[in-house]
C-alpha cells in the first residue's frame, strides 16, 4: 500500500485518501469535534444532534434527503461518541459528487425542524428504556460511570437520562451545531475506486464549501481520581448476567500505549479470547463469551474485562477473572505467548484492512491521533521493538484487580461479590 | 470476475476466486447441514458441533487452531444456519496451507473429547441464555415455532435449552461423522492466491478424505397454512414489539427477484447478508415512513428469509413508548394492502432496484465478504446466483411487485408475534 495523500483545504478541513481500486466504491469516514467533551453542561445535545443531520436542511426535508442517498444508492451514517461526531459512508464514483454534497448540506445546513426534534427525542427516550433493559449495555455504562467520575465526558452516556433529552431543547441543538460542527477539525478520509480528479472534483470541491467559525476541538481535561467500586444492578428477570470489570488505562498517544495493547491482546483477545477465554471459557465453560478491551482516548482510557454468564456462575466467574489478573504476577506472560502477540499485530495489519471501510476508519485514526501518514509502515517495527519485560510490567501496573471496579447486572439474586 | 470450479473426486466441490492485488485470502468450508437436518429432542445439535469443532483433533491438538490463525493475525470464526454450517478464516495470503490444514483436519478427524463436550455444554447454554436476555431473540423464536409446525424451522439454529441440558457426546460425534464429509461440502477460496498452485495444495489436502453415503434429503414439507396465526408474548421488557411473518418460497423461487424488491420498497434492502450493512439503516421505505416519521415506532426492518425450503419474509416494528401494537399492526396491514392493490411507481421501483444493485458492491468489499457471499449463493443455490437474481431484479415491473404481494403477503398465511413488555419487578 502506499502511504495516504494528506491535503488540508482552505477551510481547515483535512482531507485523507488512498487509492484501493480493487473494490469497486468508495468507503469514507470523518469526524468533526463535536462529540461528548464540547457538550460542556448541556448533556445530551451531542447525540440528539448528531441524529438530527440526516433529520433535514434549510433546503431539503428528512424525507427528499433519504430519498435521494438511497435514490443513488449511497449510505450516510452520523453518530456522536465521547470525543467526536462521525460520519461513515458508502458511494460509487458515479455519486461520490452527489453524496459528499449532500453530506456538506447535512453537516452546514441542518434545519433542526420541530416535528423530526419530536421524533428523535422519542427514539432517544426509546433507546434508553431498551438499554436499560440490557444486562450487558447497563454493566458497562456503569462501570464507565465507576471508573470516570465527576461526570467527566468519558463517563456520561451520550444520550444523557430521560429528564435530560425531555427538557433539550431546539435552540440547544441549534447553539451546540453553530459552536462545534463546521470544518474547523474536520477530518475527512476516503478509500477506494477514487483517484486525484475523483477527490478534488467530487470530495474537496464540495467540502471546501463547508462554511463555519466553529471552536475546533475542545480540550479534554483528563479524568479524576478512580475509586475502585462495587455495583450491582439487579434485574431478576433476565436468564443471564453480565459482569463487567475495569479501571482507567492510558490514553492512545501515551508511551506505554503499544505495550498495554499487546497485554490487552494476551490476556483477553487473541484467539478465543486469551487467558480470560481460555480460563472461563474453554476449562471452565462458564461463558460463551468473556475477553477484555482497550478503549483509548486523547485524554485517557478504559480498559475492562467483560463475561456473560449464568446467575449460578457469577461468583466463580470473577473469581476466574481475578485469577488471571493476579497471575499476570505470579505467571507473566512467556515467551512464546509474546511473540505470538506481536506476530498476531503485525500478521493483523493485512487482514483487518481487507475492505474499504476499515480502511477508512484506520485512515481517519491516523489523522486523529496524528500518527502520521507513514504509520502503518512503521507499526510493525513498533511492535517488534516492544520487550517482553515493558509488556509484562505494563500488565501488571494496567490491569491491577486491586484498581478495579467491578459491576453484576442480571439476576444477581442475594449473591455476593468482590473482586 | 475469474472463478474456477472443480470437484474433486471425493465429492468436494471446490470454488476459486484469485484476487492477484490481495494480500489476504478467505477460505470458506461449509457442510449442506443446518438446524433444518434436527429432528426434536435433538435441536441446537448442529451448532454444539459447530463448537466441538475449534477443540482440535486429528494432526491438531487442542488449542492449535486458535494458535496457528491468531499467530498470523488471522480472523476465523464460524456460523450454524438453518440450512448450512460453514467455518472461515481470513489470513495473509502468504498462509493458504494454515487454513487447509485447519479445514481438512476439521472435515473428518475431530477429537470430541468426552470432557470437551461436556465443558461445552454450559458455554452453549450460556450462549442460548445471552440471547434470552434479549426480547427480540423471544419474539424470533416464537416467530418461527408459530409459522412452522412440521418443518424443522420451527426452531432456531441455538436449539432449545432442555434439549441442550440432555445431549449425549454419542449422538452428537455421530451427527458429526455422518454430515461432515467432503461430498456433503464445498470449499470457497477468495483472494491472493495463484488458481494452479491453490489447487494442488487443496486436493494433497482433501483428496485423501473418504466420502459418505450421501445425507438422505430432509422429507419434511411445511403443509400450506389456513388461518391466521397469532401469539402475545407478556415479559418484562422495555418496549412493545411487532413481528409479522408472511410464508414466502425458497430463494430458487422464480418470484425471489420481485419479493427482494418488494420487501426493498416496504422495508429498505441491507443486502443478501446482514453483515455488511452495520447499524444503516434504510430511511426511504414505505414502513419507515408510516410508523417512525410518524412516532408509532423507533425502528422498523423487513428482511426476506433466503432459504433453501420456503421461509418468511418478516416485518418487525420496535413500538414508541406510547403506540399501541393495534395501531401498528394496523399501519403494516395498510401498507401491505396497498402492495396488494397497486402497483408501486416507477421511481419507486427504481430507487429500490438501485439500493439492492448498489449494495451488492458494497456486500462484496474485502476477501472475507467475498467469501461469505460465495458460500451463501452456493449453499442456497449456486456460488454465483446472485448476479442471476440482481439481473431478473433489473427486470421486475411494477405489476410483478403487486401480483408478488397479493400471491405472498396473504392475510391467511401469515404469523403474529406481539410482545406487551411488561414492568419487570425490582
Amino acid at each position: 500500500m502506499s502511504l495516504p495523500d494528506r491535503t488540508v483545504l482552505d477551510n481547515g478541513a483535512v482531507l485523507v485518501s488512498i487509492a484501493l481500486p480493487s473494490n469497486p466504491f468508495l468507503a469514507f469516514r470523518g469526524s468533526v469535534p463535536a462529540g461528548v467533551a464540547a457538550e460542556g453542561e448541556d448533556r445530551g445535545v451531542a447525540e440528539f444532534t448528531s441524529r438530527l443531520l440526516l433529520g433535514g436542511t434549510r433546503r431539503t426535508s428528512a424525507a427528499k434527503l433519504a430519498d435521494r442517498l438511497e435514490g443513488i444508492g449511497s449510505t450516510l451514517e452520523f453518530h456522536a461518541s465521547e470525543e467526536v461526531l462521525t460520519f461513515q459512508g458508502r458511494c460509487t464514483r458515479e455519486t461520490a459528487a452527489e453524496t459528499v454534497r449532500l453530506l456538506v448540506e447535512c453537516l452546514g445546513r441542518p434545519a433542526f425542524p420541530a416535528k423530526e426534534v419530536e421524533r428523535v427525542r422519542g427514539e432517544i427516550l426509546n433507546d434508553l428504556r431498551i438499554e436499560a433493559d440490557d444486562t450487558r449495555h447497563r454493566a458497562m455504562r456503569a462501570l464507565a460511570e465507576a471508573v470516570f467520575p465527576k461526570g467527566h465526558p468519558y463517563g456520561r452516556d451520550p444520550k444523557a437520562d430521560p429528564g435530560r433529552v425531555r427538557r433539550i431543547a431546539r435552540r440547544d441543538l441549534v447553539a451546540f451545531h453553530e459552536a462545534h460542527v463546521g470544518p474547523e477539525g474536520l477530518i475527512f478520509a476516503v478509500t477506494g475506486d477514487i483517484d486525484r480528479d475523483l477527490i478534488e472534483r467530487s470530495i474537496a470541491a464540495p467540502l471546501s464549501r463547508l462554511k463555519g467559525d466553529g471552536h475546533g476541538p475542545v480540550e479534554i481535561p483528563p479524568p479524576g481520581t478512580h475509586r475502585p467500586r462495587t455495583v450491582r444492578i439487579p434485574m431478576p428477570h433476565k436468564s443471564q448476567a453480565d459482569i463487567a470489570i475495569g479501571t482507567q488505562a492510558v490514553s492512545r498517544l501515551h508511551q506505554d500505549y503499544y505495550a498495554v495493547n499487546l497485554a490487552n491482546l494476551l490476556l483477553g483477545r487473541i484467539g478465543l479470547f486469551g487467558r480470560l477465554g481460555k480460563n472461563l471459557r474453554d476449562d471452565q465453560g462458564l461463558a460463551y463469551y468473556a475477553f477484555s478491551s482497550l478503549d483509548t482516548r486523547t485524554a485517557g482510557g478504559l480498559w475492562s474485562a467483560a463475561a456473560g454468564v449464568n446467575p449460578a456462575n457469577i461468583v466463580r466467574a470473577v473469581r476466574g477473572i481475578r485469577e488471571e489478573l493476579d497471575r499476570l504476577r505470579t505467571d507473566p506472560f512467556s515467551a512464546d505467548e509474546l511473540a505470538n502477540g506481536r506476530d498476531n499485530q503485525v500478521g493483523s495489519l493485512v487482514v483487518s484492512l481487507e475492505r474499504n471501510a476499515e480502511v477508512a476508519g484506520e485512515l481517519h485514526r491516523l489523522e486523529y491521533y496524528g500518527l502520521g501518514m507513514d504509520f502503518l509502515e512503521r507499526y510493525a517495527d513498533i511492535v517488534r521493538s516492544l520487550s517482553d519485560d515493558a509488556v509484562r510490567g505494563a500488565a501488571r501496573r494496567s490491569f491491577d484487580p486491586d484498581a478495579c471496579s467491578l459491576v453484576v447486572a442480571g439476576p444477581v439474586g442475594k449473591t455476593r461479590v468482590s473482586l | 470476475m475469474p472463478t474456477r470450479v472443480e470437484t474433486l473426486d471425493n465429492g468436494l466441490k471446490v470454488i476459486l476466486r484469485p484476487i492477484p492485488d490481495a494480500k489476504a485470502l478467505s477460505t470458506w468450508v461449509t457442510y449442506r447441514i443446518g438446524s433444518r437436518n434436527e429432528v426434536p429432542g435433538m435441536t441446537g445439535s448442529t451448532h454444539w458441533v459447530e463448537h466441538m469443532l475449534f477443540k482440535g483433533g486429528g494432526k491438531l491438538k487442542k488449542g492449535d487452531i486458535d494458535r496457528l490463525v491468531s499467530r498470523l493475525g488471522g480472523k476465523m470464526n464460524a456460523f450454524t444456519d438453518t440450512d448450512f454450517t460453514t467455518y472461515f478464516e481470513t489470513i495473509p495470503a502468504s498462509a493458504m496451507d494454515t487454513a487447509l490444514l485447519i479445514e481438512s483436519e476439521r472435515m473428518r478427524n475431530a477429537a470430541f473429547d468426552p470432557r470437551e463436550v461436556e465443558a461445552e455444554r454450559t458455554v452453549v447454554i450460556s450462549e442460548r441464555e445471552g440471547a434470552e436476555n434479549q426480547p427480540e431473540f423471544l419474539v424470533e423464536e416464537e416467530l418461527w415455532g408459530l409459522a412452522f409446525h412440521v418443518h424443522p424451522y420451527h426452531w432456531t439454529p441455538i436449539g432449545y435449552k432442555q434439549d441442550l441440558a440432555r445431549f449425549e457426546r454419542d449422538p452428537l460425534y455421530r451427527h458429526y461423522l455422518r454430515y461432515y464429509a467432503p461430498n456433503n461440502a464445498f470449499l470457497v477460496m477468495v483472494g491472493g492466491f495463484d488458481l494452479a498452485v491453490a489447487m494442488q495444495h487443496i486436493r494433497e489436502a482433501f483428496a485423501p478424505l473418504k466420502p459418505e453415503p450421501a445425507p438422505e434429503p430432509m422429507p419434511l414439507v411445511e403443509p400450506e397454512q389456513r388461518g391466521e396465526r397469532r401469539s402475545d408474548l407478556r415479559r418484562p421488557g422495555s418496549a412493545d414489539l411487532l413481528a409479522i411473518g408472511w410464508h414466502v418460497p425458497p430463494f430458487v423461487h422464480e418470484d425471489t427477484p420481485a419479493l427482494i424488491v418488494l420487501s426493498t420498497i416496504l422495508g429498505g434492502w441491507r443486502g443478501f447478508t446482514p453483515f455488511a450493512a452495520g447499524e444503516w439503516r434504510s430511511r426511504s421505505n414505505r414502513l419507515y415512513r408510516a410508523l417512525v416519521e410518524t412516532k408509532l415506532a423507533t425502528d422498523t426492518t423487513v428482511r426476506q428469509e433466503l432459504k433453501v425450503d420456503p421461509a418468511l419474509l418478516i416485518a418487525n416494528a420496535t413500538l414508541a413508548p406510547k403506540a399501541s401494537l393495534d395501531a401498528v399492526e394496523a399501519v403494516v396491514d395498510r401498507e401491505v394492502e396497498r402492495l396488494r392493490k397497486t402497483a408501486p411507481a416507477k421511481s419507486e421501483l427504481d430507487r429500490a432496484k438501485r439500493q439492492v444493485r448498489t449494495w451488492f458492491r458494497y456486500e462484496n468489499d474485502g476477501v472475507t465478504y467475498q467469501g461469505m457471499m460465495m458460500t451463501v449463493m452456493e449453499a442456497l443455490s449456486s456460488w454465483d446466483a446472485a448476479d442471476g437474481v440482481l439481473a431478473r431484479v433489473e427486470k421486475v415491473k411494477p405489476e410483478e411487485i403487486r401480483r408478488a404481494a397479493a400471491r405472498h403477503l396473504v392475510d391467511d398465511r401469515r404469523s403474529v408475534v406481539r410482545f406487551h413488555a411488561q414492568e419487570a419487578s425490582a
